[in-house]
């Protein structure tokens, strides 16, 4: 299965660049949560490092074809499991979304993303030429269904990283750049309604505050403020590992969650920043080479449908750490904490090696 | 892959790595603005959200008597505090902490309110001096209560509760006391009376600070610096502790027994006016206002009959009765009118400008033939209505005011007030009318318009003891800044009159027989083996100048005033005893009694004399005496 020539194909540039994100994640999680006694969070995450890379190793052996070949089973299994969540999963903070395992609660939702990365890399790779309306419309409804599932737990967050693997690879596929503007104008349009109707009072809450923080300077837009605060105060180089105020005296909730990325920019500055950025164009870029280099179509969507959520994650995690963005249940991948998200995001990777590793066979 | 879709795949995977680039680009820009730009404004405010100054409060000075004993020194009073700053739920605060503390949630709500426009990094107090169990709940429940805070402040303590007066009290500075001293600011305690006032500056010290680490729920993390609080100058007094007892202890005799709960005395060493003893009763507990006063404990003080908040041995003002005769017998001598030879014929009463003038020795018949010694050693009423009818008003009132008396002592207290002794002047000034010679002779026997504070008592005394000097009582004897204690130079004397010796011979002569003889109405005064000269007076009490028939009622007790000097070569004591409607100044001559057997045992290091009771003080309840 594995053949020997194809380990000279890994691209190592790639994993390395991955793993450098993976151990400064490890680094902040010790960081943030050095305050309080007895935390080994950082011990966890190394741990699910461990279990990532061993199912990466599996997501990256099998030729991805097999994956996008047997996609609908995997497809109709995660909506199995996801369903399974919504009704018998465990309630955490007043959401259901995880399923106790003996070691730890799996986050099924983060591999939805995977999972939909798939099927929509299948869908789009057995058609030819521009998507059709109907083309869309399926493919939107296969995003559709397990997002619905993820926002009902509720998620919304998570939930809503699915949208742009769905917008990513139909862009991909050839989607008419018109078709583009009327879903923006839609979504446009839908946005009061889904204002009034579609959200719950704390999700709009967090809109509000975050367009004008200080009308709830203790409440939602804390969090903002505080991030702000966190950053700002890193100053160029910033103040030094475990020397950080505020996240070391908690002033930021979650930091070593949500708010990872603040705490690396508190602790070493707006050069600490740059490294970390730069470490995550790097990873995106060359996997977007991993797309272009792809041998065929199911590949390239592929990978472009797996990189779409991760993108759309930093982007948005990296944003709302400097308190420019809404506060929202996001996570940064590969550096913050969390296991589901940890090995989920690797498994992904292993896929985007997979493919441009497999460049060259048949 | 066809090379049509190849082309598209290509192409739009370039748009897709702009499109990432770009907004790489955008995020980096913010945090440059946030990091580099805009980097001070959030260092600022992340500095206020985690450094905290603490005031450190810092103690007053100690306070000893002259023989270094500790009169006043602090204790350690805990206060519980609310911190709103990062209170998530006040209201549930409030209400744990005052099921905690066992206080009433609305209450405990109320004094939040009143305090809820100030900062919210300001502690608003609930409780002032705590209890150790109600420290101990708080602590208990500090993890729930993470915006409580305990801080321990030193505060006055007034060991054995004497002397009140003289300490008086400390309380917050008031916005009047603000303005006026750019020193104080608004929290601090000062002293509202007493020593605690005069001596402010000098006892205050300074606050110190520290500047600490809290993290976000305001716990406290570490200690950045601290600059250590200045313990107030440390002051030696020149009470003695022993004396300052021995006086409380004989007024708690007469209360004991019946007589009076309320006087005063002042002792003075006649040499140098150093105060060695000075009570007014009755007092509060000074210890009462250390930790704040509430306002029941407030009103009850105010609302008093008795007036415990009065010093009454500087502020209050009676009539000196038969202890003013000295100065009319001064007065004569220096004036050439009489002699110490003059003789007065007593029946027990006169007649001058048609009014019947009573002595006290009336229903005995009088005093008969008397001459001066006499006249004070047995106090003839007679005697000095006919000399300050020979001698004139004007007379008198210079050499009273010689002596100390109808002005002001300029004692080291705040708020003394000023006594009075008639003139011509007086009376045209204040009531523009003319003085009537009428008026003198109630006048030679201490009475009429005649009122002194007990404290320009103790001066008059002093007076005759020193010859004339008029010392200025003082109470601050040495003073140690942290260096050591240094002597502080004791006041000028206010004035020096000059009496010639020869004349005051005689007079002291009068006094020595008061305590010495058995005719002397002061004679339970006397200390064997010591020459004590005093003399007595029993006044009526001001502005109830018609003796009431039911003396029962003891409100209308005449007052009873010991003033003395021993010994009588070289004195170095002297002072004065008054007690409140004590019927007669031989009550008070007990009391003085106690004070110099104690000041004479410690002078010989003998024992002290045990703590007097009702019993063996032996006070005299019978009416007649003047």
């Amino acid at each position: 299965m594995f053949e020997r020539r194809l380990y000279h194909h890994v691209d190592w540039a790639l994993v390395a660049a991955i793993f450098a994100l993976c151990a400064l994640g490890v680094v902040y999680i010790y960081s943030a949560t050095a305050a309080r006694t007895n935390s080994h969070l950082y011990v966890t995450q190394l741990y699910a490092i461990v279990i990532g890379v061993g199912v990466m190793l599996v997501t990256l052996s099998v030729d991805y074809r097999a994956f996008t070949d047997k996609s609908h089973l995997v497809y109709c299994g995660l909506l199995l499991v996801l369903l399974y969540v919504l009704f018998l999963g465990k309630v955490e903070m007043g959401a259901r979304r995880w399923i106790p395992l003996r070691v730890f609660n799996l986050q099924p939702s983060e591999f939805a993303k995977v999972g939909v990365a798939l099927v929509l890399a299948k869908f789009f790779g057995e058609n030819r030429g521009v998507p059709a309306w109907s083309d869309l419309a399926i493919a939107g409804l296969l995003t559709i269904v397990p997002l619905g599932l993820i926002a009902r737990e509720p998620d919304l967050g998570t939930a809503v990283t699915l949208v742009p693997v769905f917008l990513a690879v139909a862009y991909l596929a050839g989607m008419r750049m018109r078709i583009l503007g009327i879903l923006f104008i839609g979504f446009v349009l839908l946005a009061p309604v889904v204002w009034k109707f579609g959200l719950k009072d704390y999700q709009k809450s967090r809109i509000s505050t975050f367009l004008d923080p200080s009308q709830d300077a203790k409440g939602a837009g804390y969090q903002q403020i505080q991030a702000r605060i966190t950053v700002g105060s890193g100053g160029l180089t910033g103040k030094g590992f475990k020397h950080g105020t505020q996240g070391q005296l908690q002033f930021l909730p979650v930091a070593h969650n949500d708010f990872i990325f603040s705490v690396l920019a508190e602790e070493q500055g707006f050069a600490g920043v740059l490294v970390a950025l730069g470490l995550y164009l790097f990873v995106i870029l060359r996997s977007l080479e991993a797309a272009r280099l792809a041998k065929d179509r199911p590949g390239s969507y592929l990978v472009l449908g797996v990189l779409a959520s991760f993108t759309f994650q930093v982007l948005y995690n990296i944003t709302m750490s400097a308190g420019l963005a809404p506060v929202k249940g996001l996570t940064l991948p590969l550096m913050s904490y969390g296991g589901s998200s940890m090995i989920a995001t690797l498994a992904g990777f292993g896929l985007i090696l997979n493919v441009r590793m497999r460049r060259f066979t048949n | 892959m066809p090379h049509e879709d190849r082309r598209r795949i290509g192409v739009r995977l370039s748009v897709m790595q702009y499109f990432v680039i770009g907004l790489f680009s955008v995020l980096a820009v913010s945090f440059w603005v946030l990091q580099v730009a805009e980097h001070a404004k959030f260092e600022e405010m992340a500095e206020n959200n985690n450094q905290r100054t603490v005031p450190l409060r810092a103690p007053r000075g100690v306070v000893f008597d002259r023989d270094g004993q500790v009169l006043v020194e602090n204790r350690h009073a805990y206060s519980i505090s609310i911190v709103r700053e990062h209170t998530k739920d006040l209201n549930a605060t409030i209400r744990l902490l005052a099921h905690v503390l066992q206080l009433d949630p609305a209450g405990v709500k109320e004094l939040v309110d009143r305090h809820r426009r100030e900062p919210t990094y300001r502690p608003i107090m609930i409780v002032q001096d705590a209890t150790l169990a109600q420290v101990t709940a708080v602590t208990v429940h500090k993890l729930e209560l993470p915006d409580v805070d305990i801080e321990q402040i030193p505060t006055r303590r007034y060991v054995d509760a004497l002397a009140a007066h003289l300490f008086g009290y400390v309380g917050e500075v008031n916005d009047a006391q603000v303005a006026a001293d750019s020193s104080l600011k608004s929290g601090d305690i000062v002293g509202q009376q007493g020593i605690e006032k005069s001596y402010n500056t000098l006892l205050m010290g300074e606050d110190g600070a520290k500047h600490v680490v809290v993290n976000s729920v305001g716990r406290e993390i570490r200690q950045l610096d601290e600059d250590l609080a200045t313990e107030g100058h440390r002051l030696r007094l020149t009470i003695d502790a022993d004396i300052q007892k021995a006086i409380e202890d004989g007024f708690k005799a007469a209360g004991d027994g019946g007589l009076t709960d309320a006087g005063a005395a002042v002792i003075l060493d006649p040499r140098n006016g150093e105060v060695l003893g000075f009570s007014s009763l009755p007092a509060y507990d000074p210890n009462a206002f250390a930790s704040g006063v509430d306002r029941k404990v407030w009103n009850s003080l105010i609302n008093d009959d008795q007036k415990p908040l009065q010093d009454r041995a500087i502020q209050g003002r009676y009539s000196p009765g038969s202890t003013f005769k000295m100065a009319v017998a001064l007065a004569g001598l220096e004036e050439g009118i009489i002699t110490p030879e003059t003789t007065v014929f007593c029946p027990g009463h006169a007649n001058f400008y048609g009014r019947e003038f009573h002595c006290w020795m009336d229903r005995k018949g009088g005093h008969g033939s008397i001459d001066l010694r006499r006249a004070i050693t047995e106090s003839c009423d007679v005697y000095f209505y006919t000399v300050a009818n020979m001698i004139g008003v004007d007379k008198i009132n210079k050499w009273a005011t010689a002596l100390g008396l109808g002005d002001m002592s300029g004692i080291d207290l705040p708020n003394e007030v000023q006594g009075l002794v008639p003139s011509t002047q007086w009376k045209l000034q204040t009531r523009h009318e003319k003085w009537y010679a009428g008026e003198t002779i109630s006048v030679g026997i201490g009475q009429g318009a005649v009122s002194v504070t007990p404290v320009s008592m103790a001066v008059y005394a002093s007076s005759l003891a020193n010859g004339g000097t008029r010392v200025t009582p003082h109470l601050l004897k040495e003073v140690d800044d942290g260096g050591g204690w240094k002597a502080v130079p004791p006041p000028a004397p206010q004035a020096t009159a000059d009496i010639d010796p020869e004349k005051l011979e005689p007079i002291r002569d009068g006094m020595w027989g008061v305590v010495n003889t058995p005719r002397g109405t002061g004679i339970t005064a006397k200390v064997a083996g010591r020459d004590v000269l005093g003399k007595t007076g029993s006044a009526q009490v001001v502005g109830m100048q018609t003796h009431a028939a039911d003396k029962t009622n003891k409100t209308l007790r005449d007052n009873g005033w010991f003033v003395f000097y021993a010994p009588r070569e070289n004195p170095t004591i002297a002072g004065v005893v008054m007690l409140e409607h004590g019927i007669h100044g031989g009550n008070a001559a007990r009391v003085t009694h106690h004070i110099l057997e104690t000041y004479f045992a410690k002078l010989d290091g003998r024992p002290l004399p045990a703590t007097p009771t009702p019993d063996t003080m032996k006070f005299d309840f019978s009416d007649a005496d003047r």
